[in-house]
């Protein structure tokens, strides 16, 4: 029970070091800030084994009979979830700090800066183990408003601009998880998460939204955490923040793209038993999802800023977590945000080499097709055809009979595992740029990792998700409430199939000189949706266009009125 | 005469004692602003030491702790100058009325607020220009709050409850009777706007707490309809403002109005009221205290969009400025949070139509606040001003704002009142219509 204060009073501890002394002892004060990160990071593993040994733990500084008595009743509820997303936190947490220490050393507002780096993973800590809605929104809420400070640089009109736009965003998707909260209590009478599941499974209502319109409590209260989980996670359309917050430092991106942009997927799972009893929700997220991946992963391809690549990866990666929990698999998408926020701390910790290596060296990034290249040889051709096409198979054969996976009866895990094909036939198509796969050891090497990976990553998923739901009846009935309707899952695995083979198809034909005759409009779609992903689909001119209206209409209005500001 | 009254008499006294008193010092506004300061501190330990022994006010004893440290944070946010002398006086004046109206009985209660709306239509006669034709709107919206305030006391009981109810909207603003409070906040002189924004509403919730219970549907779903427009113009008519007095009484209406419609629905004023009724001026009256530091330095007209980059050279300003703008527009965890939630949760919605309209107008204080702030503190720094940062007296009357919004966010909605249990958690079984 103390360990789980610990952690984020650590946390605290290190942010007052940071902030309370003279400005000679400022860079001293910033190093010996990183033992209680160090200290909290420890804390959270210590309370992730004893919550897989012993079980949740509850810590209530509150009344839970009368919980709306206290304005904002502070309580720690830390499950296995909850100290999972503990431990991610302030292990990347350990490793940004110490980067940026290094990083804003005699910069003028180093000291504010690792402050609120501090603050933010107290916040984040907080967000994580709240014990109830009302604590979880709180936290929430000053998240917001401290990714606006992170992302800001007084004097730079770009930055405040995007820091203005980051904050506005998020009070949109705030508002609309305020209104999920407030509906939750009017429905269920409760803001506690265990209550509110157990109240919601077993007292199903209606809410007649109109007369002829009817929707489950369930439903509207999910959909409205939903857009909420939105936000946080920047998908399409309130995705818009997140390039607009590039100006940040660097380890402000390593944070916020391994830790906070996280948060959606934490709400959707912090609710998974509520969202698991609404099957409209989690469809509408499957599409989102989806949408956003796809809009996500196009837009970073036609970026030229690397920070605006990474960006954009990290949005399609996000959408591709939301299509995870829109079909059912809680647990993969956590997995997934733990995978990715890793992964993107890296890359984005190392990015300013890259920039810097790029400055130095003129022939670098490397200029493609510099000399004349060698087609691709069989052996390659062959590699390639056995990773995308046979290998899959091997999976689905394997998910099946070896992991006991039901996917006949499992809609979620198959649409899954065809995205899984699509993504790594996609991964895999980038063996067109690489000549050296000529040999059988390079081959074969290759094949048996990329089996062995897929292997480990599918044992892992699996056994992760018996970690965090040990209940398979859980995991089951969630991917039940996911099921799509049988036309629609069936036309996204033909299309999936379809879009692979014709894919390899067309890149087999034409690297061998082969015609394939193209309707004009297609040959030149590429180069028509070039422009507008380059240009992020425009989407940032229609805000501002939304915003001009909605100021037009403003003043309109003001000057309708013969008040005062005339 | 029993003990309570004459503790009653005695806390509404005091102030009015000081104000007297404080004439002494009129010919040197120092020892006239400490002099105010230090009686309102008086005030504020009386009501601390004595207010146990008055009986329970329905929207519980916060709002008396309120009205002396209000008047006491608005003095000591203002210059000591001869031109601020009367308001030095009028706060205390205005703060032992105040009190009369809050904890007196009904008939000398119904008699003070008579009085207070005379004295701020006179003060506002008294300051009126030809170049603000609209404060006449003002005027005599107060004075009809005056009449109301008169037909209260003496007309029989339908039309007296109808009455209270008026003066109550005058005094809580309310559309179609807000432009008193817009004429209040702008117009007044010195420190009153940011004194009389908490007293005046706390005033008016005194009054639908105990109107509210005896009218007839048809007025409750008028008066939430009423509420509803006037959350909703409020903050459009925020939203167009640049002049940072007018926003910040557009902004305020905005949330009053959202308490209008959170009464309305549930037929009553509660300490939650009151806790958002408090914060919410004491948010507006702190956003106040910092335009006038704004004022201080670059003169009464300054346009706000000629400033920029304050926070280069305030930084202390820029924080305080900061976390003001936080608990005005709602965010956690301060008061006005805490409020506007303790309403959301305890009332049940008279329609989703108007929870979303009230969604709306608490997002959108995000946006014409938080443009203005960043306006002020962010940007280019100008060669043309002198960033003078926040001195002792303003630094700690902004610093009790903050620590004051802070402290009522965090602390129990029971706090104030102990014999108010908070709701009983509820919930609905079966098909709910939810669209009126």
């Amino acid at each position: 029970m103390t360990l789980v204060l610990l952690v984020p009073a650590f946390l605290l501890a290190a942010a007052a070091i940071v902030l309370v002394g003279p400005d000679r002892t400022r860079h001293a004060r910033a190093k010996i800030a990183a033992y209680p990160v160090g200290i909290a990071c420890l804390g959270a593993v210590g309370t992730l084994y004893q919550v897989a040994t012993t079980g949740p733990i509850e810590i209530r500084f509150y009344d839970l009979s009368s919980v709306a008595a206290f304005a904002i009743p502070i309580g720690f509820y830390v499950d296995r979830l909850s100290a999972i997303m503990m431990t991610l936190i302030t292990g990347v947490s350990v490793i940004i700090y110490n980067y940026s220490v290094g990083y804003m050393f005699q910069d003028r507002h180093a000291r504010r800066y690792l402050a609120m780096i501090c603050l933010t993973d107290f916040v984040l800590i907080c967000m994580v183990s709240s014990s109830n809605l009302m604590m979880l929104f709180l936290f929430w809420q000053v998240l917001s408003y401290l990714l606006y400070v992170l992302a800001h640089n007084h004097g730079h009109a770009g930055t405040l601009a995007g820091a203005f736009k980051t904050f506005t965003l998020l009070r949109v998707a705030d508002t609309a998880l305020l209104a999920g909260i407030a509906l939750a209590y009017q429905l269920y009478g409760t803001l506690e998460f265990q209550e509110l599941f157990v109240r919601a499974t077993e007292t199903p209502i209606a809410l007649s939204l109109w007369p002829g319109m009817e929707m489950s409590g369930a439903t509207a209260v999910t959909l409205l955490f939903f857009v909420g989980a939105m936000g946080k996670s920047a998908q399409f359309p309130i995705h818009l923040w997140l390039p607009g917050s590039l100006f940040a430092p660097t380890p402000v991106h390593a944070l916020l793209h391994a830790g906070i942009i996280n948060a959606g997927g934490f709400l959707i799972n912090r609710l998974a038993p509520l969202f698991g009893l609404s099957s409209t929700t989690l469809h509408v997220a499957f599409v989102v999802g989806t949408v956003t991946a796809i809009l996500g992963a196009s837009m970073m391809l036609a970026q030229n800023d690397i920070k605006k690549t990474l960006g954009f990866s990290t949005i399609g990666q996000m959408g591709y977590m939301i299509m995870e929990c829109g079909l059912g698999a809680f647990s993969l998408a956590v997995f997934h945000l733990i995978a990715h926020g890793l992964f993107k701390a890296t890359v984005f910790l190392n990015c300013g080499n890259v920039i810097h290596k790029a400055r130095q060296e003129p022939h670098f990034p490397h200029v493609d097709h510099q000399v004349d290249e060698e087609g691709l040889s069989r052996l390659t051709w062959f590699t390639g055809f056995v990773t995308t096409l046979f290998i899959p198979l091997l999976i689905l054969l394997v998910t099946h009979g070896v992991l006991r996976i039901p996917l006949l009866e499992s809609q979620g895990t198959v649409i899954f595992l065809f995205f899984i094909w699509i993504t790594s036939s996609q991964a895999i198509l980038t063996l067109t740029r690489l000549r050296q796969v000529a040999s059988w050891k390079v081959s074969a090497a290759m094949l048996t990792t990329l089996l062995f990976i897929v292997f480990v990553y599918l044992g892992a998923a699996e056994a992760f998700t018996q970690f965090l739901y040990p209940n398979p009846d859980d995991v089951a009935s969630y991917f039940k409430a996911a099921a799509l309707p049988d036309w629609m899952f069936d036309l996204i695995i033909i299309v999936a199939t379809v879009l692979t083979i014709a894919s390899w198809s067309y890149l087999y034909l034409t690297a061998h000189g082969r015609t394939v005759r193209m309707p004009a409009w297609v040959e030149g779609l590429r180069i028509r949706l070039y422009l507008p992903f380059m240009n992020r689909l425009y989407a940032d001119e229609m805000y501002q266009l939304l915003g001009n209206g909605i100021m037009r209409l403003v003043h309109q209005l003001d000057k309708l009125e013969r008040g005062w500001s005339r | 005469m029993s003990t309570s009254t004459l503790i009653a008499w005695l806390l509404a006294g005091a102030p009015l004692v000081g104000a007297v008193g404080s004439l002494l010092f009129w010919s040197n506004p120092d020892r006239l602003k400490l002099f105010s300061i230090a009686w309102s501190i008086v005030s504020l330990g009386l009501v601390a030491g004595l207010s146990g022994l008055v009986g329970m006010l329905p929207e519980g004893f916060l709002p008396l702790y309120l009205l002396p440290l209000t008047a006491m944070i608005s003095l000591l946010g203002q210059p000591a100058h001869a031109d601020n002398r009367l308001s030095c006086v009028m706060t205390l004046l205005l703060l032992g009325m105040g009190l009369c109206v809050l904890i007196n009985q009904p008939v000398v209660a119904s008699l003070a607020l008579l009085l207070l709306f005379c004295v701020i239509a006179g003060l506002l006669y008294r300051h009126h220009s030809v170049l603000w034709p609209m404060s006449w709107l003002g005027i005599g919206t107060y004075a009809l709050g005056a009449l109301c305030a008169g037909l209260s006391l003496a007309a029989p009981a339908p039309l007296s409850s109808v009455a209270s109810l008026v003066a109550s909207a005058v005094l809580l603003p309310l559309m179609p009777f807000h432009d008193g409070h817009l004429t209040a906040v702008t117009r007044l002189p010195g420190n009153l706007p940011s004194f009389v924004v908490l007293l005046l509403p706390l005033l008016g919730l005194h009054g639908i707490a105990t109107a509210l219970p005896t009218i007839p549907d048809t007025v409750a779903w008028t008066l939430s309809l009423f509420a509803l427009v006037g959350a909703f113009y409020g903050a459009v008519k925020a939203l167009a403002q640049t002049r940072v007095r007018l926003l910040l009484a557009y902004g305020s209406l905005s949330f009053f109005s959202m308490l209008w419609w959170f009464a309305a629905a549930t037929r009553s004023a509660t300490p939650r009221s009151a806790l958002l009724v408090g914060t919410v001026g004491l948010a507006t009256s702190g956003l106040l205290i910092a335009w006038q530091v704004v004022r201080t330095r670059y003169g009464d007209d300054v346009d706000p969009q000629a400033v920029s980059g304050l926070a280069f050279g305030m930084p202390q300003y820029a924080v305080l400025l900061s976390l003001l703008a936080l608990a005005a527009m709602g965010l956690p965890p301060f008061g006005v949070f805490a409020g506007f939630m303790g309403l959301l949760l305890s009332a049940p919605f008279p329609s989703s139509g108007g929870l979303v309209i009230t969604l709306l107008a608490w997002l959108a204080a995000s946006w014409y606040i938080m443009q203005t702030v960043q306006r002020l503190l962010f940007g280019v720094r100008r060669a043309e001003l002198r960033y003078t940062d926040v001195l002792r007296t303003e630094l700690a009357a902004l610093s009790i704002v903050v620590l004051v919004l802070l402290a009522l966010g965090l602390a129990p909605a029971t706090f104030f009142a102990p014999d108010q249990t908070g709701s009983a958690a509820h919930s609905v079984t079966g098909s709910l219509v939810w669209n009126r």
